[in-house]
C-alpha cells in the first residue's frame, strides 16, 4: 500500500515537473495566445518585451528583466521573440537560457509571419527593436520603442 | 532493506521513464512549431531559392541577371538569360561549408568587373554573439571556379564586422564596406562607455594581384543593425549613406563621399532630420543612387518626432545642401523597406506596404529628376512573408527584384 502511495506521489511530482519544463518552452504567437496572456494578466500592471537574437540593445532589457526576476517570484513580464525565423531557434534557446527566463511566458513569432504577429499587437509598429509594451490594470496598451532604462522598468513591475 | 532498495529504484526509474517522455513530447511540441523547418529538410534538399530567406540579384555587364541565395550553410546561384523569365539550374558556389548571414538586413552581395569577374562577398557569424567577419571569393571564369573565401577585416578580432556592401568597377577595383566594432571591442576593454560601430572601407584588385584588402575607417558612432547603401558618383568616387548616431542616441542618415585631395570630405553630411530617438534597432537601411549629373537621390525610413515613415530626397552638391525631402507611401499602411534607383532623368522607388494579411510592393517613378513623381502603383503582393525590395540596374532600365517565402523570387522591369 505503502508502494503505490510512493508511486502516486512521484508520478505526480514528475507530472509537475513535467508541465513545469513545457511551460519553460517557448510559444507559437498567434492570436488566441496574444488574448490568452492578455487574459491571464488581465487586472494587473505587466510588461510585453519583444525582442530578437539580431538586436544588440534587447540583451540589456532582457538583463534587466533578469535582475528583476531575481527578486521578484512572480514578475508579470511576457517574453516574445520577432526573429519568425526556424534557422534561429537555438539561438533563440540559448539567449533565453542565458537570461533564465525560462519560467516567464515565452512567446516567438512563426517563421513567415513577422509581420502578421506584429499588426496583430500593434499596426503602428515598424518592428524596430526592443519594444516594450506597458500594460495597465485597464489593460491600455502604452508602446514603447528603445531600451528601457531599469529604474522605468522596476517602477513599473515592482510598485 | 533489499526490497525497500528495490522499491525506490523501481519508482525513480518510473518517474524518470515518464518525465522523459514528457520531454520529447514537449520536444516534438516545439518541433511541430518548427513546422517549416522539418518541412525544409524534406521540400528543400534541392537547391531552390524558394527555400531561401534573402534573394540577391545583379545584371552582369553582358546582359546576364545572376541571382545568388544562401540554402543549408550553401551560397547558390543561378543566371538568367532573359532578364529573370527563367534560370539556369541552380550551381553551388565551390567553397567549404560556413555559415553565411541572410535574413533580414543581411544577405550575400554580388558584382561584376568588365572581365568575366564575379565577386561575392558576405558576413560569417562567429562563436560569440553578434561578432562576425566578413567574407569575399573572387571568380575569374565567370563563376566555373571561385577562389577560397579570405576574411577582409584584418583585425583578428572576434567581434563585429557585418552589414557588408560591396561595390566592383569594370577594372575590378573592389570595395566593400562593413559596421566594425574593434573601435567598440577595445574601448569595452579600457572599461570606457561605447555606444555603436564605425564605417570601414576595405580595397583590393584581384586581377592586378591586390589580393589584401586595406582597411579604412571613415566614421564612428554608426547605428549597428541597419544595412549600408553605397553608389559610385559621377566621379566613381564612392557615396556611401548609413544611418548614425548622433548626440543621445538620434539616429538619422549621413552622407559621405570617399573622395581624394586636400579637399576630400572629411566628415559625413547629416542627411535626414527626422529626430528619431531610438536606443535600440531601427533595422531599416537606406537607399542611394546617383546619376550621371551627379545628382545625389536618396531615400530612408524614420520614425522621428519630426519626421516619420519614409522620405525622399536629392542634393547637387553631394549631401552638403538637400531638397525638401517628399515623404513617399502609406504610412498608416506600414510603409517600410525602401529602396531606389536613377537613371538619367528617372527616378524609381519601391518600397513595402502591409495589410494585416498581406504584403504589397509599391512603386513609384519620377522623370524629371525627382522633382515630381507619379501616383504609387501596386505591382505584386505576397501572403508567406517577404523579403526586402532592390532595384538592380541593366543599362538605361530598372527592374525590382522581391523574394517572397515560400512564394518565389519576382523579377520585374519598372
Amino acid at each position: 500500500m505503502n508502494y503505490i502511495k510512493q508511486l502516486i506521489f512521484i508520478t505526480l511530482f514528475s507530472v509537475c515537473c513535467c508541465i513545469n519544463v513545457a511551460y519553460g518552452n517557448s510559444i507559437a504567437f498567434n492570436k488566441e495566445q496574444l488574448t490568452k496572456v492578455k487574459v491571464e494578466n488581465k487586472g494587473k500592471q505587466w510588461l510585453m518585451l519583444l525582442w530578437s537574437v539580431d538586436c544588440p540593445p534587447c540583451f540589456k532589457e532582457l538583463a534587466i528583466i533578469q535582475k528583476l526576476k531575481n527578486k521578484y517570484d512572480d514578475l508579470p513580464v511576457v517574453i516574445i521573440n520577432t526573429d519568425a525565423d526556424d534557422e534561429s531557434v537555438e539561438e533563440r534557446k540559448a539567449v533565453i537560457n542565458k537570461f533564465e527566463l525560462n519560467h516567464l511566458t515565452n512567446l516567438h513569432f512563426v517563421d513567415g509571419k513577422a509581420d502578421q504577429s506584429r499588426f496583430l499587437i500593434d499596426p503602428q509598429w515598424y518592428g524596430e527593436l526592443p519594444r516594450s509594451y506597458f500594460i495597465e490594470k485597464n489593460g491600455q496598451f502604452h508602446g514603447k520603442s528603445g531600451l528601457v532604462n531599469k529604474v522605468i522598468l522596476t517602477q513599473w513591475l515592482l510598485p | 532493506m533489499s526490497t525497500f532498495l528495490y522499491r525506490v529504484s523501481s519508482v525513480i526509474l518510473f518517474s524518470l521513464t515518464i518525465f522523459m517522455v514528457s520531454e520529447n513530447v514537449a520536444a516534438e511540441q516545439n518541433s511541430k512549431l518548427k513546422g517549416p523547418k522539418a518541412g525544409q529538410m524534406q521540400n528543400c534538399e534541392e537547391a531552390t531559392i524558394i527555400c531561401a530567406k534573402t534573394a540577391t540579384s545583379a545584371f552582369a555587364p553582358n546582359g546576364d541577371l545572376w541571382r545568388v541565395w544562401v540554402q543549408n550553410y550553401r551560397l547558390y546561384f543561378q543566371i538568367s538569360k532573359d532578364n529573370g523569365a527563367n534560370f539556369s539550374s541552380a550551381k553551388r558556389v565551390d567553397i567549404a561549408q560556413e555559415e553565411i548571414s541572410a535574413r533580414n538586413e543581411s544577405r550575400p552581395k554580388i558584382a561584376f568587373d568588365g572581365f568575366q569577374g564575379v565577386y561575392l562577398s558576405w558576413t560569417t557569424p562567429k562563436e560569440e554573439k553578434y561578432t562576425a567577419d566578413v567574407r569575399f571569393s573572387y571568380s575569374s571564369d565567370y563563376g566555373k571556379t571561385f577562389t577560397q573565401p579570405i576574411t577582409v577585416n584584418n583585425d583578428n578580432l572576434v567581434t563585429g564586422h557585418r552589414f557588408n556592401e560591396l561595390l566592383v568597377n569594370n577594372e575590378g577595383d573592389i570595395s566593400i564596406v562593413w559596421l566594425d566594432a574593434r573601435l567598440a571591442y577595445q574601448l569595452r576593454l579600457e572599461g570606457k562607455p561605447v555606444n555603436g560601430s564605425a564605417l570601414f572601407l576595405g580595397k583590393a584588385n584581384f586581377r592586378k594581384d591586390d589580393t589584401v584588402f586595406s582597411n579604412e575607417q571613415l566614421a564612428n558612432n554608426t547605428c549597428v543593425c541597419c544595412r549600408i547603401a553605397m553608389d559610385y558618383n559621377a566621379q566613381d568616387e564612392l557615396a556611401i549613406f548609413w544611418r548614425h548616431i548622433y548626440g543621445d542616441n538620434i539616429r538619422e542618415f549621413a552622407l559621405l563621399t570617399v573622395e581624394q585631395g586636400t579637399n576630400a570630405q572629411q566628415a559625413p553630411y547629416q542627411i535626414s532630420h527626422d529626430l528619431w530617438k531610438i536606443n535600440g534597432c531601427p533595422h531599416q537601411g537606406g537607399g542611394i543612387s546617383v546619376n550621371e549629373n551627379n545628382r545625389y537621390h536618396m531615400v530612408w525610413f524614420n520614425q522621428g518626432q519630426v519626421g516619420k515613415g519614409i522620405f525622399y530626397a536629392w542634393s547637387d552638391d553631394q549631401g552638403k545642401t538637400l531638397s525638401t525631402p517628399i515623404s513617399v507611401g502609406d504610412q498608416m499602411a506600414q510603409a517600410a523597406h525602401p529602396h531606389l534607383n536613377s537613371n538619367g532623368h528617372n527616378v524609381d522607388i519601391v518600397w513595402t506596404q502591409f495589410t494585416g494579411t498581406e504584403h504589397q510592393l509599391w512603386h513609384q517613378r519620377s522623370t524629371d529628376d525627382g522633382k515630381t513623381f507619379t501616383a504609387a502603383q501596386l505591382l505584386a503582393t505576397a501572403t508567406e512573408g517577404a523579403d526586402r525590395p532592390f532595384i538592380i540596374k541593366k543599362e538605361a532600365n530598372s527592374y525590382v527584384s522581391w523574394h517572397r517565402s515560400k512564394q518565389g523570387h519576382l523579377v520585374r522591369a519598372l
